[in-house]
């Protein structure tokens, strides 16, 4: 077993003279399920383009660096860069049906993907995909695979982007509240299943939402991002210890006290299982 | 809806007729009856014929087919290269994009009609009939991508910011892979595009027929058709001859923009 994180990211971002992410310092081990809490505008998307080594595309600068097995990203060229995306590092995006190409059919999606970083395509690509697609639970025939993002719910949608960031076994996925979009039921059937699959996989998770209660549901630790940089940061069993003051908000948001959100957890993953097909 | 499949049948119809009066036995658009210049309608000529004898029903259905397919063709090509231009510079570094774009305005802003009069009376007078109809749509497509190459910059550049070019680039995808996945969503804007080409380059080239400009004899032309109306003795003579050319233009043109409606 190795003590090495798989994730150590300390750095700073920001654009064209305005610093949005002042320190930013955590590591994540492996199979570990991080949830990152912030409110609008407190830098959780810099936060996610920076780990892609995005962020030069929405005209942003980053400096500092991000480890990922050691390996320091930030310090790739582009070309470097875009061998890691997808295949070590995946994203699941934050609205389902924006974030698929309208004019393609889903099968050209996991096409495409695939070509992304392997040279043939094949049987190995099919037997992969109605793998992932069984994992998420969704049709794997022909004529759901021939459908265009258009014809599908927004909570299939989402699965097809779990299954899409699943394709290449990442060591971390990055998920940009992936819930936000979604109804109540569906969150909750979307939770259970990322939690399900870093259960099975070992997976890490980086589960970014403004969502607190979303966060107790799925996360082994708690981060806290709190204008520019990570206030708090503990697991969320100690989450009744947290003392910073922008946690303690957002802890007051709760209906109900962690402690009984945390309990219900464990019951709700024991149902959620079944009642997630579809 | 309705308006738009009535218009694109009733296209279709003209075209039809247009190639069943020219492939009937002895149907002829340079044969000249020397016999019978100007006669008015009869059971050979039922248009009657013009100054030189030749029959003008034959001659009004081939210039139909001919500046038909030569627009048609022309904006294929004008297309074409504005969907090049344009997705080049929108998806290339920002001096690209901003040098294609001021190539764009400096066209637009071109005096066309004098630049194709220059054009064309460059051409020697001994220019085949052919190369000029090939010449002429030429010119036309060759000034006509600038205003299309601004539309697919707009689009293509709305797309690159768009959310799942964002996954597909977070997903490592190549670039080629991801400028390949952007030609299905320009279609819907590059159809409408060629579409209203075809019209504008028809009454551009009736225009520079009109002025001598056009295609040249004994192919025959609308523009060209037109052009016999400068002697307004003829024009008084004749007018129940012209009037069907000008009004077959008008509804051509007006099926056209119905039938290319997006």
């Amino acid at each position: 077993m190795s003590h090495a994180p798989l994730l150590r990211v300390n750095l700073k971002a920001g654009y064209s003279g305005r610093l949005v992410l002042r320190d930013i310092h955590f590591e994540l081990e492996h199979g570990e399920v991080l949830g990152l809490v912030g409110g609008s505008g407190a830098g959780k998307s810099t936060l996610v383009l920076s780990l892609l080594g995005l962020l030069p595309w929405r005209g942003g600068r980053v400096t500092g660096e991000v480890l990922l097995e050691g390996d320091n990203l930030l310090a790739h060229s582009e070309r470097k860069l875009r061998t890691v995306r997808g295949r070590r590092i995946a994203l699941i995006p934050q609205s389902p049906m924006s974030a698929l190409n309208p004019a393609i059919s889903l099968q050209s999606h996991f096409n495409e993907a695939w070509r992304a970083h392997e040279r043939h395509a094949g049987s190995a690509l099919a037997s992969r995909v109605h793998e992932l697609l069984a994992e998420v639970q969704l049709p794997s025939d022909a004529e759901f695979l021939r459908r265009r993002p258009g014809q599908i719910s927004v909570g299939q949608a989402q699965r097809v982007l779990i299954a899409l960031a699943l394709l290449h076994r990442p060591a971390l996925i990055i998920a940009d509240e992936p819930t936000s979009a979604l109804d109540p039921v569906t969150q909750s059937q979307i939770i259970g299943l990322l939690r399900q699959l870093n259960r099975i996989h070992r997976t890490a998770l980086f589960y970014v939402s403004h969502d607190l209660i979303s966060v107790l549901q799925i996360s082994d630790r708690i981060a806290v991002l709190d204008d520019g940089t990570i206030v708090e940061n503990l697991p969320v069993s100690r989450i009744g210890e947290a003392r910073h003051e922008a946690t303690l908000s957002l802890l007051s948001t709760l209906p109900v006290p962690p402690d009984v959100l945390l309990n219900f957890r464990g019951r709700a993953a024991l149902e959620a299982q079944p009642a997630a097909l579809h | 809806m309705r308006v738009k499949l009535f218009a694109a049948y009733a296209l279709a119809a003209l075209v039809l007729m247009a190639a069943a009066v020219l492939t009937a036995p002895h149907a002829s658009y340079s044969r000249q009856d020397r016999e019978a210049p100007f006669a008015a309608a009869s059971r050979k000529h039922p248009a009657g014929t013009d100054a030189l004898g030749r029959d003008r029903l034959a001659r009004v259905a081939a210039a139909l087919l001919l500046s038909l397919t030569g627009a048609a063709v022309a904006s294929a090509a004008t297309t074409a290269a504005a969907a090049g231009i344009g997705a080049l510079a929108a998806f290339g570094k920002a001096h690209v994009g901003w040098t294609a774009m001021l190539i764009c305005d400096v066209f637009l802003a071109l005096p066309w009609l004098f630049l194709l009069m220059m054009v064309r009376s460059a051409l020697p007078l001994t220019t085949s009939p052919a190369s000029s109809a090939a010449i002429t749509f030429l010119v036309l497509a060759a000034l006509g991508w600038p205003a299309c190459a601004q539309a697919v910059y707009r689009g293509a550049r709305n797309l690159r910011n768009s959310e799942w070019m964002f996954h597909a680039r977070a997903g490592g995808l190549r670039s080629a892979q991801m400028m390949r996945s952007v030609i299905p969503n320009l279609i819907p804007l590059l159809l409408p595009q060629f579409l209203v080409s075809i019209p504008a380059f028809v009454i551009a080239e009736a225009n520079l027929g009109a002025l001598g400009l056009g295609i040249g004899e004994p192919l025959p032309s609308w523009g060209g058709m037109l052009l016999e109306l400068d002697n307004s003795a003829t024009l008084f003579d004749t007018r129940w001859v012209y009037f069907p050319v000008a009004l077959l233009i008008t509804v051509l043109l007006l099926l056209e923009a119905a039938a290319g409606e997006a």
